[in-house]
């Protein structure tokens, strides 16, 4: 069974660049180690992201509801009390998922358009109470935390990666479960689902509660890394929209695509930071060019050249 | 004295809502495209309509054509680089179209904002207004520019009732909103129905975008509010309805408004967001919504 | 015969949508080991019968009961779980997923933490696909499978889970002869193995060979109930789908100017919906001032034919009209060049008026001549001028569908196309538009293409008769030969 898990090409492949990932420290600058740190964070948000929409079909437009709840549950949390890293982090990760609860006992009923409009407001509302309740949140300024993980930046690299690895095993497993296979033919086609005999609310809430647990678990892990949460970095919904290309463009529905496509664009848009304000338009033309050309995705473009399918 | 002071300036806004939210659901009732680019689209006629008047020098009057025709040519730019291309895709599985027009709209929209700030920057410009002075409504002493955005609001409304009603060109867009297939077999091309509608929403949004900008002013940071603000309202008076989409408007508006004046300017959105909520968790399909 | 054996007791099941009744006091059972064929045409309510059972859309009235239980408004997950199965008319398998993934997926348990894959399960999944003949292709995704064998992978995964009661749609849409006799088998083992099965179909025939007993329905009642032989005798069934005597006033081919060029050719048109193919080989020709009757079951390919002629399907193989080859323009041009469909869906525009649906129709004519042409269909179909200012769709079905046809007819159509104009309407509204078609050939000069399942209705307006069945036309002729030769196959 190991064996057979081993062998089959995503897994070793992913393991290659895993193992080559993590040389890096030995011999890369500083600069591209911090980079790369958070583009394996934003990998996370992308994998989790696409456990949602590419299984259970459900667009969510604000992941940055349950990956900012997280980071600034986990920050305000470490400003008032101080306790160690890790219960703000679990904590963060608690409040991420009853957020997601909260954002998917509605959607379970709306269809279509609806459901992401409620997450984009979602977005919305979480941004305004955080400027508005600048006391605790630190407001439009941000919020800086007293702790961080680490100073090094090889340790924060290597801690970034392998929760990157981890998460992205879990959510790539999960993918591949039989579990995963039901919540396919949830979002693919409910009707048949239904008469299939599986119980579709309950898969789907499922899907929600492990997107939330990673997003929030991941933004409250990046919080101890930059050592501070703001709108900009964690809610703003620019940021949502870095999550969502970036899992479009890697690929929908193979969770290893979005990691991929999360890491180029983070990297893309570093590399282009020079042109200045041009980089985004740049990074977004990019994002537009292969969502026109290429439906399926960075990986997809691969594996074409693969199969015939 | 408050009192009038809000009914005025609360028409004003909402009537501003009301036009750029007429425009999005008119693209959504006839060809089914939610643009998240709607907000990039007014501020960029805004602007352009600031860079005519103020670097160009050529007055406001003609810095608002300039802007107006800027609103219609991204509007069909749009349609033709980005959503008619996707609609047409055999790539891509029907069902998944929604999701890809959705993101590609997104990020034409980022293109777009990102534009604007490299090229003027993302302060705030405020459109010199064509109407100046102040005018006594109801002994309220009223911004002139208040009521004339409010009649010329109302102007385009009433010309696109006018042409949707009125003319056999309009009715061939209520019909292709009503059913696509209908029409193509009466003989009428959709890719021109398509068209028009691309190019009354341009006209649309580039008319709410310019007077925007002589009202509150403008930045590249309000495309994104602005698109989520014609969202709430769309879905709130419910998809698919123009008249709830008004209804929606004013309500939204006034809220805006009420909320200014009595609390705090900086929470203004706040109540229209909750009252958001709250529909979506009672009433899904919104006020009038029939889809 | 104990009531123990009956698995599926469905009684006095009634649903209403939005004002039109579409089943009313339908009762039926069937026992453990027993094939029931449920048999309508499209508006009869079978497909809604079949989403009660299901849960998809539950009753607004009457019992469905499971093995005893009563499931009427049950979640359709529960009701699969108590033992339900159903092989979708249309093949609905995980592209991304092989065969045997698929199968797998009708054998998972409903379970939240299920997160290794069970060789047991594995195991079974492989049992079942010998069974149904997919032994060879487990490891293939569906997109790389012929037609039939995605029909087995539904096949498949009804029976995966050993239901007790098993609905098959269509099940032999799309087959070839051999495959329906393989599935026929298939079918006929689930009733061996004691499982009570229905099986939903527009076409008596059809099933004929495979049911036990028959419920046939039309707009939404029990018509017949019984042995094959005994509704096939069934008066009200010979009306409702052959009608009554058929009576004839056909034109012979050299009556027509342009018998050797005709107005409208088709030569070889083959279409495929995917995997399907809905069209083979297909060849008809029209006349100018000719009234085609193009005669099939739903499904045999009748709106296949119509679409393609109109632009709205792609085809391969040549449509011509007046010599001209009709490939490359779009669906609105070749509208607006005077070939227009009246189609089964109506496609009315249902928030406008009568009087603005028609309009809509005259758009391009001078005021004049829509103001003229409005006055004439008014004189046509009456009913549609007390209607005027009434909203199409508050309209009766007959009404809808007079509406359709008036509203091609403002164009001014040389060919004017009917699909399945008498679809679910009563007899006495066939009747008027039966009427208005007859005064349309008597006293105007255009070319009709008649698309129907209902034979008496359609062989009184015809010159000339093509049976369409299962993708090919099977007959051409003239309609009195039409009952001696091919009549008896209507049933």
């Amino acid at each position: 069974m190991l064996r057979r898990i081993l062998l089959f090409p995503p897994v070793w492949i992913s393991l290659i660049v895993v193992v080559a990932a993590s040389t890096l420290p030995l011999y890369v600058s500083g600069y591209i180690l911090g980079l790369l740190t958070i583009a394996y964070y934003f990998g996370v948000f992308s994998m989790a992201w696409d456990l949602l929409f590419g299984f259970a079909n459900e667009v969510n437009f604000g992941p940055t509801f349950l990956i900012g709840l997280g980071a600034y549950t986990a920050g305000i949390l470490d400003n008032l009390y101080q306790p160690p890293i890790f219960v703000c982090v679990a904590a963060g990760a608690f409040a991420a998922v009853t957020g997601g609860v909260a954002l998917a006992l509605p959607a379970l009923r709306m269809r279509g358009p609806y459901f992401g409009l409620m997450t984009l407001v979602a977005v919305l509302m979480l941004q305004n109470f955080v400027v508005v309740a600048a006391e605790l949140t630190g407001g439009e300024i941000g919020l800086t935390v007293p702790d961080v993980i680490s100073i090094d930046d090889k340790v924060n690299y290597w801690i970034a990666l392998g929760f990157m690895t981890f998460s992205g095993a879990v959510l790539y497993g999960l993918s591949r479960s039989p579990v995963g296979l039901i919540l396919q033919a949830s979002g693919q086609d409910a009707v048949q689902a239904g008469a299939l005999g599986f119980n579709l609310t309950k898969h789907k809430l499922a899907a929600f509660i492990v997107s939330a647990f990673f997003s929030g678990l991941a933004g409250a892990l990046m919080v101890f890394y930059l050592g501070a949460a703001s709108v900009g970095t964690f809610i703003d919904v620019t940021v949502g929209v870095q999550v969502i290309i970036g899992a479009v463009i890697g690929g929908r529905r193979t969770i290893l695509g979005a990691a991929i496509g999360a890491v180029f664009l983070i990297a893309m848009g570093e590399a282009l930071r020079p042109l200045g304000d041009l980089a985004t338009f740049i990074v977004s033309g990019m994002a537009l060019f292969v969502v026109l050309a290429f439906p399926g995705g960075l990986l997809g473009m691969v594996k074409g050249a693969r199969e015939a399918t | 004295m408050l009192f009038w002071q809000i009914l005025i300036a609360g028409f004003a806004i909402s009537s501003l809502y009301a036009l750029g939210a007429t425009g999005f659901t008119l693209i959504f009732g006839v060809t089914g495209v939610l643009n998240l680019s709607h907000g990039a689209i007014m501020v960029a006629a805004a602007v352009a309509a600031w860079a005519a008047s103020e670097s160009l020098g050529v007055g406001s009057y003609l810095g608002a054509v300039f802007g107006i025709l800027t609103g219609l040519l991204l509007s069909l730019a749009t349609y033709f680089l980005v959503v008619g291309r996707l609609q047409k895709s055999r790539k891509i599985r029907e069902e998944e179209k929604e999701i890809f027009i959705l993101t590609a709209t997104l990020l034409w929209g980022i293109m777009i904002q990102e534009a604007i700030a490299y090229l003027y920057t993302n302060n705030a410009k405020t459109v010199a207004p064509i109407v100046e002075g102040v005018v006594s409504i109801l002994g309220v002493r009223t911004p002139a520019n208040e009521v004339f955005t409010a009649v010329v609001c109302w102007l385009s409304i009433g010309a696109l009732w006018y042409f949707v009603n009125g003319t056999r060109a309009g009715k061939a867009v209520l019909a292709a909103s009503m059913n696509p297939r209908g029409v193509t077999l009466l003989g009428i091309e959709l890719s021109s129905v398509y068209f028009a509608a691309w190019a009354i929403y341009g006209v649309l949004a580039g008319i709410a975008g310019v007077l925007l900008g002589m009202f509150f002013g403008v930045s590249s940071y309000s495309a994104g509010p602005l698109t989520a603000s014609a969202f709430s309202i769309v879905v709130l008076g419910g998809l698919g309805s123009v008249y709830g989409t008004l209804i929606a408007a004013y309500v939204v508006g006034y809220l805006e408004t009420l909320t200014a004046y009595l609390v705090s300017p900086a929470y203004r959105t706040i109540p229209a967001l909750l009252l958001l909520v709250v529909v979506m968790y009672v009433r899904p399909r919104g006020l009038l919504g029939r889809r | 015969m104990s009531a123990a054996d009956v698995y599926l007791e469905v009684k006095g099941l009634f649903k209403r949508f939005r004002g039109l009744t579409a089943v009313k006091d339908v009762s039926f059972s069937i026992k453990a080991g027993e094939i029931l064929g449920l048999i309508g045409p499209n508006g009869s309510g079978k497909s809604t019968v079949m989403k009660s059972i299901l849960g998809v859309e539950p009753p607004d009235g009457g019992s469905v009961r499971v093995n005893g239980v009563e499931v009427a408004g049950w979640p359709p997950h529960k009701i699969a779980q108590l033992g339900v199965g159903m092989v979708f008319q249309h093949s609905r398998p995980l592209h991304r997923q092989t065969v045997l993934e698929n199968i797998v997926l009708g054998l998972l348990p409903d379970k939240l933490l299920d997160f290794f894959p069970d060789p047991a399960i594995e195991a079974r999944a492989r049992a079942i696909a010998e069974r149904v003949g997919l032994g060879a292709a487990l490891d293939r995704r569906p997109s790389t499978l012929p037609f039939a064998d995605l029909r087995r992978i539904e096949l498949a995964k009804a029976i995966a889970r050993n239901p007790k009661v098993v609905l098959v749609d269509e099940p032999f849409a799309g087959l070839t002869a051999r495959e329906t006799a393989a599935f026929a088998k298939l079918i006929g083992e689930m009733r061996d193995d004691g499982r009570a099965v229905l099986v939903v179909d527009h076409n008596v025939k059809s099933v004929a060979a495979l049911v036990d007993r028959i419920f046939a329905m039309y707009v939404g009642e029990r018509i017949a109930e019984g042995t094959v032989q005994e509704v096939m005798q069934n008066e009200t069934v010979r009306r409702v789908y052959l009608g009554g005597a058929l009576e004839t006033a056909a034109r012979p081919e050299s009556a027509f100017r342009d018998a050797q060029k005709p107005f409208l050719e088709v030569h070889n048109l083959n279409v495929f919906y995917g995997k399907a193919q809905a069209l083979e080989n297909v060849s008809i020709h029209v006349h100018q001032g000719e009234f085609v009757a193009i005669v099939g079951l739903n499904g045999a390919g009748k709106t296949t034919l119509f679409n393609a002629i109109s632009g709205l399907a792609p085809y391969v193989g040549e449509i011509r009209r007046q010599g001209q080859s009709l490939r490359g323009k779009t669906a609105a041009s070749i509208a607006r060049d005077g070939i227009v469909q009246s189609p089964e869906g109506r496609e009315l525009f249902t928030e406008m008026t009568v009087r603005e649906n028609l309009d809509m129709g005259g758009g391009r004519l001078k005021e004049k001549d829509r103001v003229e042409r409005l006055e004439w269909l008014f004189d046509l179909f009456p009913i549609l001028k007390e209607r005027a200012n009434q909203t199409a769709g508050t309209l009766s079905g007959g009404e809808q569908q007079m509406l359709a046809i008036a509203r091609a007819l403002m164009m001014k159509p040389d060919l004017l196309i009917l699909d399945e104009p008498t679809l679910g309407l009563a007899p006495r509204i066939m009747e008027q538009i039966s009427k208005a078609l007859e005064r349309l050939r008597q006293t105007t000069p255009i070319t009709v293409l008649l698309g129907e399942q209902n034979v008496t209705f359609a062989l009184p307006h015809a010159d000339r008769v093509y049976v369409l069945e299962h993708a090919r036309i099977v007959w051409e002729g003239d309609p009195s030969r039409f009952a001696s030769e091919v009549g008896e196959r209507y049933l």
